[in-house]
């Protein structure tokens, strides 16, 4: 057994706050450090919830998808969304390919948001407001409960 | 920063220096004669700059251009001393005298200085077509992954552009607190002229207003004055009252540009042309955060 990762991350970041940083005489010395300390602690926490995140956020995509396609008209993005649907989540998870599939997810939000930002019916608003929700939710995904903002 | 010894006719000499060089990759893609130019427009104006010494363009002698400016000794730059309880007493003077010195920048005439010779003057119906596709180009080419929230915003304001400025002025493009040296009693010197440009005298003013600037977290722009009183001051200034919905635009915009220029840092430093860890910093502190100010600027927010 061996000390978590974030548990690690956030000993080195205390070390080189408390540590380090006060032995250091140059601004720039003591600049870079604390730096390092603070990115040290924000990696901590993103560490630990990454997988986690992108899988919720890209079910979450899909489920908006899901509620998108009857509200389209017969065209290139509905196929596309479809398609989205129909891919059955990759086995590999690793956060780089979490992170592959939800860009890939993310990119086709984007499409689905201009697209929608046109129709004008109630059908059309009702899922520009979902959209809205899910992009405040994607925030609050990525917020960090420590962090300096 | 660095002090210089020299003797001449009049003895022994010495002052202290500031060097610029163009860095091999920042947070924003900028260049020394520009900013050389801007700091050198406004030596002996109402506007206080540290004075310029030498632009040197050749890479071959420090490996990228740089220009030299005087130091200005005994001031503070930091955003912390300004929000610190001991600069109490200051910090009203310190806050009144930033909007007064940004309408004085406004209110500057570029057309006799050499600026004309190193940038286009846009039309004024131009302005933020010019800077909006400029910020959206940096955010295509440095996003890392995809970015709904800006790509909205840049949809909403490409669908709502303000009206044409009364004129075209000079944009410091970086004014807030941190990016002027001041004491106690005054501001001494405006610097960090590395956005600087021609157009709409309200993109400054929005940028100064952004909630990333709000460093002491109580509403106070820049950590220092409340957003009318700031407003107030700056129409005082220009003469003229600051258009609202125009200004909302211009706060819109800075969301955009906030974000664009964290993505470029991050950018630079994933393509490995940067050891600096203040890219990867910024990228996971500010990222969000900026994307959460674009959706509270659009009404969007919690």
């Amino acid at each position: 057994m061996k000390p978590d990762v974030p548990l690690v991350l956030n000993g080195i970041a205390a070390t080189l706050a408390t540590h380090v940083l006060p032995e250091l005489r140059t601004p720039f010395g003591q600049q870079n450090v604390g730096i390092a300390s603070q990115l040290c602690a924000m990696i901590a926490q993103e560490f630990d919830r990454a997988a986690a995140r992108l899988v919720e956020e890209n079910r979450a995509l899909i489920s908006l998808f899901e509620r998108a396609i009857p509200v389209l008209d017969d065209g290139p993005l509905r196929e596309q969304l479809q398609q989205a649907i129909a891919t059955p989540p990759g086995s590999d998870l690793r956060i780089s390919a979490l992170q592959a599939e939800n860009d890939r997810l993310r990119a086709l939000l984007i499409t689905l948001h201009a697209q929608v930002e046109e129709i004008d019916t109630p059908e059309g608003s009702a899922l520009n407001e979902r959209i809205w929700d899910e992009l405040r939710e994607s925030t609050r995904r990525r917020k960090l409960t420590s962090g300096l903002a | 920063m660095f002090k210089a010894v020299w003797e001449d006719e009049g003895g022994r000499r010495s002052q202290e220096f500031v060097l610029r060089r163009d860095p091999p990759a920042s947070l924003v893609e900028s260049e020394r004669t520009l900013e050389y130019t801007f700091y050198r427009a406004f030596q002996d104006s109402p506007v206080p700059v540290p004075r310029m010494r030498w632009l040197e363009t050749d890479p071959a002698h420090l490996g990228a251009p740089f220009f030299v400016m005087d130091r200005i000794g005994g001031c503070e730059a930091s955003w912390r001393t300004l929000i610190d309880p001991s600069f109490a007493e200051s910090r009203a003077r310190i806050a009144r005298r930033m909007y007064e010195v940004l309408g004085q920048i406004h209110l500057f005439d570029w057309t006799r200085s050499e600026i004309p010779g190193v940038i286009d003057p846009p039309d004024p119906a131009e302005c933020w077509k010019r800077e909006l596709d400029y910020w959206e180009g940096m955010i295509d080419a440095n996003e890392l992954s995809p970015q709904p929230i800006a790509r909205a915003a840049i949809r909403w304001l490409r669908s709502n552009p303000p009206p044409p400025p009364k004129r075209v002025t000079v944009v410091h493009g970086d004014y807030r607190t941190g990016n002027f040296l001041y004491d106690s009693e005054d501001i001494r010197g405006v610097v960090d002229w590395e956005m600087a440009h021609l157009g709409d005298p309200l993109e400054d003013l929005a940028w100064s207003f952004m909630e990333a600037w709000e460093w002491a977290r109580d509403g106070k722009k820049g950590g220092i004055i409340d957003r009318e009183e700031a407003i107030q001051v700056y129409e005082q200034t220009v003469g003229e009252p600051v258009d609202r919905d125009a200004l909302h635009w211009w706060e819109v915009f800075s969301g955009v540009k906030g974000q664009g220029i964290w993505l470029t840092g991050a950018k630079s430093f994933q393509d490995g042309r940067t050891p600096e860890l203040m890219m990867p910093f910024t990228a996971y502190w500010l990222t969000n955060f900026q994307d959460e100010i674009i959706l509270r600027t659009l009404g969007r927010g919690a």
